[in-house]
């Protein structure tokens, strides 16, 4: 990575309709994308879709990156919506945020509240439905009619479980690790 | 950029969905920020049988965005309902081109304001402009000699009375709005008389094309209502004749009559090539 162009470099040349830019892009960011977009929806052929679009889109317009901040959050920025909006047209359910069969090993959770201390205890006690709202609307920061599409549940509810899950957490880490 | 990194495990973890929401988002936030670590999970993410087939989907994207995209007037159609082929086949029509579009509506621009300056003769000519601009663009929209997309519709089966009847219904929902706007600064009566006339002459030209080339007919429809115009202007001066009931159920008889004849002789309409 010392003689390749950055990101940056990138977008500029993509603005100029450089093809070989653009697809250096491409190759350097539709994998993680991928990855982190197949964690929050089960369906293969819609994450596939919403990188297509999340590609096209910076095409059209490569100059909507400002400027501040990482390149990569702007993508993801991006890739996240257009999840959402793929998802609103097709209307099913595909979002998942639990791996209901694998759950982690004994030691990884040892390791885990090394690592995290009680947040990830707190976190972990959690009802599967408050979790995913936690993720969607607290670490991906969509908004809460955003994170109903996906989650496909009232925009109410988002803001209820988001409500109570907050409560759960403070409490949860204002009586210590149990 | 901190120096540290996300270990082998908690990688494969995080791309084998195997870790917890915690682990998961401390490795995302990361991943944000440190190219070497999104480069890692890349290669981990292709290097991974069963997953998304990242060729096809680049394949994809740039099929995506090498296809030109369509025409304001055929976004508009589809989102009116027509389906995209159909929309494209409407829309392809010279006679939906900005020049075309532009010389139209300079014409009725000068029309408009020469009556609505109070010129005596500028209701006059707004009167001989106003109706046969319909039946002339009407005439362009699926005139053989103007029609670009005229080998693949010889080609393809697809019925042509629906053809011309799309085309004639798209290009009327551009004009006469435009017109209708246009002669809101005519004062009078005038600024709505052109109407029924230009329904009658767009049904004539359509009749007409069973038998002969829609622009010949439509030149001719209009050179008679000049004609009949410019008599009237050196007569009496006033338009009254053409703004009377009776005068205007006329054309309202004329429209009918040539829309059943139009109906009824569609088979003639069967092929583009006979007018050549």
């Amino acid at each position: 990575m010392d003689s390749r162009p950055n990101d940056e470099t990138l977008l500029l040349a993509v603005a100029e309709r450089d093809m070989g830019a653009f697809r250096t892009l491409y190759e350097r960011h539709a994998g993680w994308l991928a990855i982190r977009l197949a964690r929050r929806c089960n369906d293969r052929d819609l994450v596939a879709d919403a990188i297509q679009d999340t590609f096209v889109a910076v095409w059209q317009k490569p100059r909507g990156f400002r400027g501040d901040g990482d390149i990569a959050a702007w993508l993801w920025g991006i890739a996240i919506r257009r999840l959402v909006s793929r998802l609103r047209t097709r209307g099913v359910a595909a979002a998942v945020f639990e791996n209901a069969g694998v759950a982690p090993a004994a030691e990884d959770q040892v390791l885990l509240s090394v690592e995290y201390g009680d947040i990830g205890q707190a976190l972990a006690r959690l009802s599967p439905e408050m979790r995913a709202v936690i993720q969607v609307v607290v670490l991906d920061g969509l908004s809460a009619k955003e994170a109903a599409q996906l989650l496909h549940v009232p925009v109410s509810s988002v803001k209820t479980r988001l409500y109570r899950a907050k409560a759960h957490l403070r409490a949860a880490l204002a009586e210590g690790p149990s | 950029m901190t120096g540290w990194h996300l270990d082998d495990d908690t990688l494969r973890r995080y791309v084998e969905r195997t870790d917890s929401l915690a682990e998961g988002a401390s490795a995302e936030q990361h991943l944000l920020s440190c190219e070497p670590c999104r480069a890692r999970v890349t290669a981990a993410v292709t290097a991974a049988a069963g997953g998304i087939d990242f060729a096809a989907v680049w394949d994809r994207t740039r099929d995506a965005i090498e296809v030109p995209r369509p025409s304001v007037f055929e976004r508009l159609l589809r989102g009116a309902g027509l389906p995209a082929q159909e929309a494209r086949l409407v829309a392809v029509a010279s006679a939906f081109r900005g020049v075309w579009l532009v010389g139209v509506a300079a014409v009725l621009v000068f029309a408009a304001f020469a009556a609505a300056l109070g010129h005596a003769r500028g209701v006059w000519l707004f009167l001989a402009v106003a109706p046969v601009v319909p039946c002339l663009v009407v005439a362009s929209s699926y005139d053989p000699r103007m029609d670009p997309a005229l080998e693949p519709e010889l080609v393809t089966p697809y019925p042509v009375l629906r053809l011309i009847l799309l085309r004639t219904i798209a290009v009327l929902a551009l004009a006469l709005p435009a017109v209708l706007l246009f002669g809101l600064v005519v004062p009078g009566e005038t600024a709505f008389a052109w109407l029924l006339p230009a329904v009658g002459f767009v049904a004539v030209v359509l009749a007409a094309s069973t038998w002969v080339s829609p622009l010949r007919s439509a030149i001719a429809v209009s050179s008679v209502w000049l004609a009949v115009i410019w008599l009237l202007a050196a007569r009496t001066g006033s338009p009254d004749a053409v703004l009377q009931a009776p005068a205007q159920a006329g054309f309202l008889a004329l429209a009918a009559a040539s829309f059943s004849i139009f109906l009824l002789r569609r088979r003639q309409l069967r092929q583009l090539r006979p007018w050549r």
